[in-house]
């Protein structure tokens, strides 16, 4: 499975006219004096592996559970397939959702789980058993439908959870940091499955989630929230090369972030000048910036090369000082102290052995990209 | 059953620390004594007095035949305290402690000498009779103004329990009083052990069986008090106790008591000395306290029971002597018998007839 | 090591030895004994002083005579199915009236919660008699129920409740009611919220989720209020004595009949000894269950 290949074929967000299965309509939520969602408007389509993204705190889980149903917006309307989810109840709702304790049912087997959402619903009881037999080979729990949750593992219990939020094929399908409890390694090799059981089945996922990695491996789209307020939806792609605020760009990965004033230039490049006694900067954008703005320019470590000697062919090159070495296996990240005083992050894949390796703690170097390489933001 | 509680407490709290020569322990009845007096044979004697109090023989029996009771005086009623004597719970009394047993009454002495021969093991503190106390104007209201408030009858013929049922009526919960209240109903020797004649009152009790509101040793005093209750077959002293605190609360509650004119059960409260007492010499000097003549008629004066004292009639309250409920007059004195304890086995059928007379079982 | 851990075990095994043991051996033994008017008021007694052969005839004297005492009469095995019967009975009302209690304060905001533990402990800071005389002051002819049923109307003349089993039973609930909800109230805090949720996310409406998720997850603090209120319940002698009439037939009171009426002390502890009997069986099922809720928590 490719990520690239994905979001060229599908991005119905970009179909004209393509109808929405689930719309939200300046949706606020209060609680009290405090507002947790904050005038949210956006669309989630069929088929989709849709993540909400953010700090804990920023209102993602409440706007999710708005969804599920257990809280009601304060403003605004939440529509699925074009009807007002506020006229349904949530038991009525063709939405489950993967709880983030997996909310699994102590007193019962791990079949009966599964089976709890079935035996309410209007499926024929000699479906049921069926049903319950797909629904264990779908997320490979093998023969362990007869234990109950406290006799299987952590991660054998987030499948139960999956499988008893799936077994009534919901429309819609509402995962809270589901992943969340798993080690590591369990978590990645589960993140992949996740995305081959939805797309198995079609069934539109939203996720929540705070490990932007996660985000960044399962969605067609993240919608990254901070305080209530959606501040930008895209591909996980976009999101990380085209950020479209400092926010976006800081929450996203690692960067360098550099605020300086920004002059334009005829062919769409901006020239900043951001400290005393060092080079400007130039950056190719497309937004329109205005001549003077305070702007901030924003580079991701890896996007930065090092050299000893100053590269004669580069847009951009700043000289400084290894300050600080972090060596994190694959890569190692590179801390510059400029002479202003400033500290550029760089990121250089170890291809050589450590031993071998080309700098160290105060040598000269210079850092240089092009002026592709790096974003202009003025939010 | 509070008094009980508190009492067991009480009894465990002095059997488990070592008595000391100069403390006395008494066990007496509840609500039983002017506690000043307490205060009095303290700082006459210099001696520690420990006062403790129970509210059924029963209870005490239990007490003294499990032995080590700690106590120095109880105050068994007298038909309990013949069998006790007989199996050797207390000790002989050393008359030539106790000056004031030249006090007594003879004419008390006389009859508690049926239970205790030559009065050698106890002696009287407080005597009186079991019989009727009613609510006087509800009683009318029921039966009306002719209503014998003064017989058997009254608790006895189902034609007056019926109506009385109305308004409430309690029996004592104890058996040794009520069968031969009910075998001299039917004319029966009161104080009859056999069997076959006891069973007898079965059918007096099972007639008015359904309009008893309540078998119960205490209870009346308070019910009779507040007006819950109109008729309740008690002792003398209690049923006293009731018209005072009616009198009290004002609440036009007017009570009077009477032994039946058939003939009523005379009982006697007799002070004596288990034979284990931990300070017998203290024992005497209470039970010497208590004979004289003022200490005597500051208890009756206090409780309104007659006692067996003969000199301290002249400092009891005219009230009390004058009352004849209390000191009854000499035609009712005549009237009045005496019963006799039930060995093992008639206690066991009198209790298991009694059982069955309560609950049907 | 292996000394301290014995140490540790023999602990509670000795208070048991000194504390329930022993004393259950004399009552058995008492229980063997025939009556008698003399102090202790029972025989055969146990002396050492005669040596081998005081043993020997300290065994031969003991029979089960009592025992056959209490199958013959109908009376005990009348006392003990009534005790059974009310011990039951308010057992149900017990819960029927703690369980929706013990769910409110389960359910109420977390800040008040302490309160309304405060509310259902307080009664024990008071005298458990004097609560139950108040009751007699209540539900007498002449208190306060009766009046104020009589001043709003609804009853016209006094309604006899008290000396009545109704009375039992009303101060049998009242006085047991915390030992119900109390251990369905930890049961009922401890169920995670997210669980009914997950009910309601797969279809429950409430009354279904109540009875398919709640009711099963309080089950052990169900079974926790029940047996620690039947059991004390069977045994009842001072509410039975206090509120009952004289019809209301429960094997203590005729324990305490046994034991201080009649002075038979080898019949009450016949009676006594059965009554344990009847008890343990419940006790075992609850044993049962607790060690089956622990090995489910494992």
């Amino acid at each position: 499975m490719s990520e690239t290949d994905k979001t060229t074929c599908f991005e119905p967000w970009n179909e004209v006219g393509k109808k929405p299965l689930i719309e939200f309509r300046g949706v606020s939520k209060k609680f009290g004096a405090l507002t947790a969602i904050d005038n949210v408007s956006f669309n989630i389509y069929e088929r989709e592996f849709f993540a909400l993204l953010g700090p804990s705190g920023c209102g993602k889980t409440t706007l999710m559970r708005m969804l599920g149903g257990f809280e009601t917006p304060s403003q605004g309307q939440i529509f699925i397939d074009g009807k007002d989810i506020s006229t349904i109840p949530a038991n009525q709702r063709s939405v489950n959702m993967m709880f983030q304790s997996y909310a699994l049912f102590p007193h019962l087997t791990v079949a009966d789980n599964i089976a709890f959402g079935l035996k309410r619903s209007d499926m024929p009881k000699s479906e049921i058993a069926g049903r319950v037999d797909e629904m264990i080979k779908l997320v490979q729990l093998g023969n362990l439908g007869g234990r109950k949750p406290h006799q299987i593992s952590g991660g054998q219990r987030q499948r139960v959870a999956l499988a008893r939020s799936l077994a009534k094929a919901p429309k819609l399908l509402l995962l809270d940091e589901p992943l969340g409890a798993l080690d590591k390694k369990l978590r990645q090799e589960t993140q992949f499955e996740l995305v081959d059981i939805q797309e198995k089945l079609g069934t539109t996922f939203v996720i929540v989630t705070h490990d932007q990695e996660e985000a960044m491996t399962v969605s067609s789209r993240i919608g990254i929230m901070d305080q209530g307020k959606l501040i930008q939806i895209d591909t996980p792609d976009r999101i990380y090369e085209a950020p479209n605020s400092v926010r976006v760009a800081d929450f996203i990965g690692d960067v360098n972030l550099i605020e300086g004033n920004a002059t334009t230039t005829a062919d769409d490049k901006v020239i900043i000048s951001w400290a005393e006694g060092q080079p400007t900067l130039t950056a190719q954008t497309t937004t329109n910036i205005t001549d003077g703005a305070k702007v901030t320019f924003a580079i991701r470590p890896e996007k930065i090369a090092m050299t000893t000697d100053k590269p004669t062919d580069a847009s951009n090159a700043i000289e400084g000082h290894i300050h600080d070495i972090a060596y994190l296996g694959n890569v190692s990240i590179y801390k510059v102290r400029l002479s202003s005083g400033h500290m550029i992050k760089a990121q250089a894949a170890n291809t050589r052995r450590l031993s071998r390796r080309n700098y160290t703690w105060e040598d000269k170097v210079w850092l240089s990209w092009t002026d592709t390489a790096g974003i202009v933001l003025t939010k | 059953m509070k008094k009980i509680m508190l009492s067991l407490m009480a009894s465990l709290m002095v059997s488990t620390s070592v008595a000391s020569a100069a403390e006395v322990r008494v066990y007496n009845w509840s609500d039983y004594i002017d506690e000043d007096l307490i205060e009095k044979f303290e700082a006459e004697t210099g001696d520690k007095l420990i006062y403790d109090v129970f509210d059924t023989n029963e209870l005490l029996e239990t007490k003294l035949l499990a032995g080590s009771s700690g106590y120095d005086v109880v105050v068994p009623s007298a038909s309990f305290m013949e069998r006790q004597i007989k199996i050797g719970v207390f000790q002989k009394l050393d008359y030539s402690q106790l000056p004031n047993g030249k006090n007594l009454w003879d004419l008390i002495k006389q009859r508690t000498a049926k239970y205790d021969p030559d009065n050698a093991y106890s002696i009287n503190y407080m005597w009186g009779t079991t019989g009727i106390g009613v609510n006087i104007a509800k009683v009318k209201e029921v039966l009306g103004d002719d209503a014998p408030i003064d017989s058997l009858a009254l608790i006895f013929d189902p034609k007056n329990m019926e109506k009385l049922s109305a308004c409430g009526v309690h029996l004592l919960d104890a058996p040794g009083e009520m069968i031969p209240a009910a075998l001299q109903y039917i004319g029966e020797f009161a104080d009859s052990k056999d069997p076959e004649v006891i069973k007898k009152t079965e059918a007096v009790f099972e007639a008015i069986r359904p309009y008893v509101t309540k078998f119960h040793s205490s209870e009346y005093v308070n019910a009779l008090a507040n007006g819950d209750i109109c008729v309740a077959f008690g002792y003398s002293g209690d049923i006293l106790q009731a018209r005072d605190r009616a009198d009290e609360a004002d609440n036009g509650v007017e009570i009077a008591y009477n032994a039946a004119k058939e003939g009523a059960v005379m009982w006697f409260d007799q002070m004596a000395i288990p034979a284990d007492a931990p300070n017998p010499e203290g024992a005497h000097k209470f039970l010497n306290f208590m004979m004289d003549a003022n200490n005597m008629a500051a208890a009756s004066n206090y409780v309104y029971y007659a006692n067996g004292n003969l000199a301290s009639q002249e400092f009891l309250e005219d009230d009390i002597t004058g009352d004849t409920a209390i000191y009854p007059t000499e035609a009712t004195l005549k009237n009045l018998f005496t019963t006799t304890a039930y060995g093992s086995k008639e206690q066991r059928t009198v209790t298991r007839l009694w059982t069955k007379i309560k609950s049907g079982t | 090591m292996n000394f301290r851990k014995y140490l540790l075990i023999l602990i509670p095994y000795t208070w048991l030895l000194l504390l329930f043991l022993v004393p259950f051996i004399i009552v058995v033994k008492m229980s063997l004994s025939d009556t008698e008017m003399a102090i202790p008021p029972y025989y055969p007694y146990f002396t050492l002083s005669e040596g081998w052969q005081g043993i020997v005839n300290f065994f031969s004297e003991l029979d089960f005579e009592n025992y056959v005492f209490l199958a013959e009469d109908n009376l005990y095995w009348k006392a003990y199915l009534s005790s059974l019967k009310i011990a039951l009975i308010s057992t149900a009302f017990t819960l029927l009236i703690g369980y929706p209690i013990a769910y409110g304060m389960a359910n109420a905001p977390p800040e008040w919660r302490p309160t309304l533990m405060m509310i259902i402990i307080l009664p024990f800071w008071t005298s458990f008699l004097i609560r139950i005389y108040a009751w007699m002051g209540i539900l007498s002819q002449e208190g306060f129920l009766n009046q104020f049923l009589l001043w709003t109307g609804i009853i016209d003349q006094p309604l006899t409740i008290l000396n009545t089993n109704i009375a039992v039973y009303i101060g049998i609930v009242y006085t047991y009611l915390p030992f119900m909800i109390l251990p369905i109230y930890a049961s009922l805090e401890k169920l995670d919220i997210s669980l009914l949720e997950a009910a309601k996310d797969l279809g429950c409406n409430r009354s279904q989720s109540f009875w398919l998720v709640t009711m099963p997850l309080s089950k052990a603090g169900v079974i926790a209020g029940c047996f620690l209120v039947f059991i004390p319940v069977l045994g009842e002698f001072v509410i039975p004595d206090l509120l009952g009439g004289a019809d209301t037939l429960m094997i203590g009171t005729i324990l305490w009949q046994e034991f201080f009426a009649n002075r038979d002390w080898p019949v009450a502890s016949a009676v006594a000894v059965v009554l344990l009997l009847l008890l343990m069986i419940p006790i075992i099922l609850f044993q049962r269950s607790e060690q089956k809720q622990r090995e489910a928590e494992q």
